[in-house]
């Protein structure tokens, strides 16, 4: 599903190029739960954000489901945050001005899905994360824990193929969460969608069947999971 | 999507109510503004549109200089009558052409059988062919024959109301008494024609015919002045035709110079010039002989107009960018989702429509509130719901709406979706921050515009305080005009002189309010000069209250005076040279002796420099009866022996009740466009310079809440409030400074060309400048000051906590 090829990134700072990334190669297959784990600076987010085309390597190839990243259109690009990519964010990012019902509905917007399936599909989300009750608030009403559950009902709505998330858990009591990585190991088993998350926590990483270490922007370890 | 946009909109506007309310406010004002001045163009284009036949009418215009304010030639409305004629013979084209008498005096009386007499303006004689040029729709009577037969009138049907209070009168008789002690014309009326709903440039409220207009004086040295339309058979070329009455006008003054005995070239020297020329008439009212067309007239109220909408559509954009904080999470979400940046934007324009519309409702409403107070200080009669363009008008206001909705929309919208998501998701919301220089550009552009106005009415009222009190060069209160002609010996004038409390009756061409110069050209020592000539009786110069510089004014002592003596002002002394007193000048073949020099004195407003003026008492000088008849009061408390006079007045002429203002009052009417000019630019000012403070306001609320971080940081790092409010204020301090350094060369041009435009006018004054700059930076540093005491005194915990 998605294969990186000596993929690099640097920062020109006064013509001294600053290296994040070196030569990361890997591949990805679909239905693959992965963490990304490494120490602070070490280049995590800006892979994650890499292989979510928020950033663009400076140089590497990128093959996103057999498609060549860094020749796509703009328009293209979006085309794949519609239908194939969810995000979740260490600060949940939600909406402020939106309830938590108009929060999920809107990636369902932009795909253009008709009225009436998406009042069902928003139904079906709050109900699978026990929030029809929360559906009218607003997110500065809601803990940090359901909001990073709406966070994930709003990836998960569009039905999307890849989930990445960027230390998903960060702001969160280790309760919770456990919730959120009981719900993507289960979204990742069930559903069989791929997961690739960011985490600092070995706990949290023993959750995924693969975990990618980084350092200084070079992997050194890759292995996998043969659970608990 | 729209329906889940529009209330994150709302949402949003809720939110930031202030914020909001600012926005709105301000943008509703700028528009009313707007919408008034579109208003009052909308109808001062609406001249003579109320009939599709008047298309083909046109005026004509002779350029020559008999009765004009100056003395020097014009395209007149008033044609010498022969030229009726004249076309109607050589022009084809014209079907009609019809003479139209123009209303003089102060208005005539009118007086029903058995009712009282009232007084009525603009009625006017016309020849038979009137109706037939002008397309009145008759409520009574037949519009081809109604004037046919001489000492017939036609009435509005206004006017009609007002005497009658029917419009079933026809048949019925008026006496029209056109001066007081004439006798009167008695006239039938044959006709009530509809008032326009649109204005016309052709006043009239009463059409009479008597007979007069049909026929030129019949001596060829005689002349007499009317206006002449003519209906075309179509639409003409008018340039065309233009050239045609031109070499028929100038074939027609040879011909008649070579009766009276003038060459050509004697007459048509100095740059005089013969012209005659048509123009439509519906260009008749926006193309004044003199003065300046409204168009010009409006056209520092229509910047001003202009300028106000900026300043508000400013304050939208800078709220808007200055707020895209607030939302670039939003966006940086929304395009992680899979929203283009079309859709983006197309959000953010809605949000700027939704305010727009707001402010335009509440323009509306505004408008309606204040279009009777408008309509009263500015004498015209605007209406909005009513208005007879009310589709065109609607259309306008649409095209003001979308125009103001995309100037204030588009660029926030551009701003806030080209956020690229990353940055903003990464928390870095300050390299996403765009557009703080073009900001900080608009609140210089604000502040200029709020600077420029504080000068412009501090020159202003500097300038009408000027001439408030500027000496005009004789005593203006306890002096009473009356509209009426003057004959020496009038039995009238000898009894009001015996009543107790009237000092002097007198009368003069040249008078404040109504003044009517006669040009002269007079020779000394071989020398001829253009001079404006007065004539007075005895009393005018002492009952004014003139200054003598030199020699003696007019006195029955010297039976001389009323023979050939003359008494010169200032200017005219100045131009014949030194000692003047006793000596002699030509004019023609008279000779005149100079008996004394008088103080200028302003008999126009002051605008206008006092032309130099020969005044004579005797008839040699040409004597025309113009309608003053002055009354000098001997105390200022003269209401019994006004009380007298009018009734004096009502025993002799029991038809013809008496016109007449107070000079005072004339004064105060001949300052009045200018004290007008100036409340408005006090009006835009006070409310420019709200907005720009407004703006500055919620503007320096963004930026403190902007800096909550930096601001703790600092406060932790030891810095007092102080320090912190300093560095808050010092940012808009300078682009403050910035505006005012810009707008005093602005504002002294403008103030200066302003100014220029009176003949009597202050030096360019340096306290509004200083004034102007002193009070925006007070202002702004009190205003930016609030929020950033605010801030500054916030507990810096509280700020990082959240972050
Ligand atoms: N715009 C940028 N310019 C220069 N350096 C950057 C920029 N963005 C990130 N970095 C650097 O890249 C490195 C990796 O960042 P990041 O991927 O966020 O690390 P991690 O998520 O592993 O903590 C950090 O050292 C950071 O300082
Ligand atoms: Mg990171």
């Amino acid at each position: 599903m998605i294969k990186l090829q000596n993929i690099e990134k640097y920062y020109a700072n006064k013509g001294v190029k600053s290296y994040i990334l070196r030569h990361v190669s890997t591949e990805i297959k679909q239905g693959e739960f992965v963490s990304i784990m490494g120490p602070s600076g070490a280049g995590k987010s800006t892979l994650l954000n890499i292989l979510g085309m928020l950033e663009e390597p400076t140089y590497g190839e990128y093959n996103f489901m057999g498609e060549d990243v860094t020749a796509l259109k703009e328009r293209q690009r979006i085309e794949l945050y519609r239908n194939h990519i969810g995000f979740v964010f260490q600060a949940y990012h939600l909406i402020d001005e939106m309830t938590v019902a108009e929060n999920i509905e809107a990636p369902l917007l932009y795909k253009k899905i008709p009225g009436s399936e998406r009042k069902s599909r928003i139904a079906d989300v709050l109900d699978r994360f026990n929030m029809v009750a929360k559906k009218d608030l607003f997110p500065n009403q809601l803990s940090g824990g359901q909001q990073q559950l709406v966070g994930i009902a709003r990836a998960l709505v569009a039905q999307p193929s890849i989930i990445l998330a960027d230390e998903p858990t960060g702001n969160l009591q280790s309760a919770q969460a456990e919730q959120i990585m009981e719900l993507f190991k289960k979204l990742n088993e069930e559903d069989g969608i791929t997961i690739i998350q960011v985490t600092h926590s070995e706990k949290n990483a023993q959750y995924g069947s693969r975990i990618l270490t980084i350092e200084d922007g070079v992997i050194k370890e890759d292995i996998s999971v043969n659970g608990l | 999507m729209f329906k889940l946009n529009l209330k994150i909109a709302l949402r949003n506007l809720f939110k930031n109510k202030v914020y909001a309310a600012i926005n709105i406010g301000g943008l509703a004002l700028g528009l009313t503004a707007f919408v008034l001045l579109l208003l009052f163009v909308n109808h001062e284009t609406s001249y003579d549109k109320w009939s599709q036949e008047l298309k083909n009418v046109y005026q004509l215009r002779e350029y020559h200089d008999y009765a004009t304010p100056d003395n020097r030639q014009h395209w007149m409305e008033a044609n010498e009558s022969r030229i009726g004629a004249l076309v109607t013979d050589k022009i084809p084209q014209f079907k009609y052409v019809t003479k139209l008498g123009q209303g003089w005096g102060d208005g005539f009386s009118v007086k029903p059988d058995n009712a009282n007499p009232v007084i009525v303006e603009d009625v006017r004689d016309a020849d038979s062919l009137f109706f037939k040029v002008f397309p009145y729709q008759f409520i009574q009577g037949d519009r081809l024959t109604a004037i046919s037969k001489p000492n017939t009138i036609v009435l509005k049907e206004s006017l009609a109301l007002k005497i009658f209070g029917t419009d079933k009168v026809l048949g019925k008789r008026l006496n029209i008494i056109m001066w007081r002690d004439d006798p009167g014309t008695m006239m039938t009326v044959t006709g009530v024609v509809a008032d326009p709903k649109t204005p016309e440039s052709v006043k009239f409220t009463a059409i009479t015919h008597t007979g007069d207009r049909e026929k030129d004086p019949d001596h060829i040295n005689s002349s007499n002045h009317c206006e002449i339309y003519a209906l075309a058979n179509e639409q003409l070329d008018t340039l065309q035709m233009n050239k045609t009455l031109q070499k028929v006008y100038v074939d027609y003054k040879k011909s008649s110079f070579a009766k009276r005995k003038i060459t050509f070239d004697d007459y048509y020297k100095n740059g005089k010039r013969p012209g005659l020329k048509i123009i439509p008439l519906k260009d008749a009212y926006a193309t004044p002989s003199f003065d300046k067309n409204w168009m010009d007239k409006i056209k520092p109220i229509v910047a001003l107009s202009v300028f106000l909408l900026l300043v508000s559509i400013i304050n939208f954009v800078n709220l808007a960018t200055a707020q895209s904080v607030q939302r670039a999470k939003e966006v940086g979400v929304k395009k992680v989702l899979g929203a283009y940046k079309k859709q983006l934007i197309i959000q953010f324009l809605i949000e700027a429509v939704l305010q727009t519309l707001a402010a335009l409702f509440i323009c509306v409403i505004l408008v309606e509130v204040l279009l009777p107070t408008f309509n009263n200080h500015f004498d015209v009669q605007l209406t909005f719901w009513h208005s007879e363009q009310l589709p065109s008008l609607v259309l306008q206001l649409f095209g003001v709406f979308a125009l103001v909705s995309l100037l204030a929309g588009f660029y926030p919208a551009l701003i806030l979706s080209k956020y690229n998501p990353v940055k903003v998701l990464k928390g870095n919301y300050e390299t996403g921050f765009k557009g703080i220089a073009l900001r900080n550009g608009l609140v210089v552009i604000q502040f200029i515009i709020a600077v420029t106005f504080i000068i412009g009415i501090g020159v202003m009222y500097k300038q009408t305080s000027y001439v408030a009190n500027k000496d005009l060069g004789f005593n203006r209160d306890r002096l009473l005009n009356i509209s009426a002609n003057y004959n020496v010996g009038d039995p009238l004038v000898e009894r009001i002189k015996k009543i107790t409390g009237v000092k002097y009756v007198a009368t003069t061409t040249q008078v404040m309010g109504n003044s009517f110069n006669v040009p002269g050209e007079i020779t000394y020592k071989n020398n001829d000069v253009e001079v404006n000539t007065v004539t007075v009786t005895m009393d005018a110069l002492p009952a004014l209250g003139v200054q003598v510089l030199k020699g003696r004014i007019f006195s029955p002592e010297y039976k001389q005076d009323t023979v050939n003596t003359a008494v010169l002002n200032e200017t005219a002394a100045k131009l014949l040279g030194k000692n003047l007193v006793g000596e002699k000048f030509n004019q023609g073949k008279n000779i005149f002796q100079i008996v004394g020099i008088i103080k200028d004195y302003n008999n126009e407003g002051f605008d206008k420099a006092v032309l130099p003026t020969v005044y004579r008492v005797t008839h040699l000088g040409g004597m025309s009866s113009t309608n003053n008849m002055l009354i000098r009061f001997e105390s200022d408390n003269y209401t019994s022996a006004l009380k007298a006079v009018e009734a004096e007045w009502k025993r002799t002429y029991p038809n013809f009740p008496m016109i007449y203002t107070s000079v005072e009052d004339a004064f105060q009417k001949s300052m009045e466009a200018t004290r007008k000019q100036m409340q408005i630019i006090g009006l835009f000012s006070v409310i420019s310079i709200a907005l720009s403070l407004l703006g500055l306001f919620a503007l320096s609320t963004f930026m403190a809440k902007r800096r909550t971080k930096e601001i703790a940081i600092r406060k932790i790092l030891g810095a007092s409030d102080f320090q912190i409010i300093n560095m808050l204020i010092r940012s808009f301090l300078v682009l403050v400074v910035a505006a005012n350094l810009i707008s005093w060369p602005i504002a002294f041009i403008l103030t200066r060309s302003w100014l220029e435009g009176f003949a009597y006018r202050i030096d360019m004054p340096f306290w509004p400048f200083l004034i102007a700059t002193v009070v925006s930076v007070v202002i702004a540093v009190f205003t930016v000051s609030l929020q950033a005491r605010k801030a500054a005194v916030n507990n810096p915990v509280d700020a990082l906590k959240y972050e």
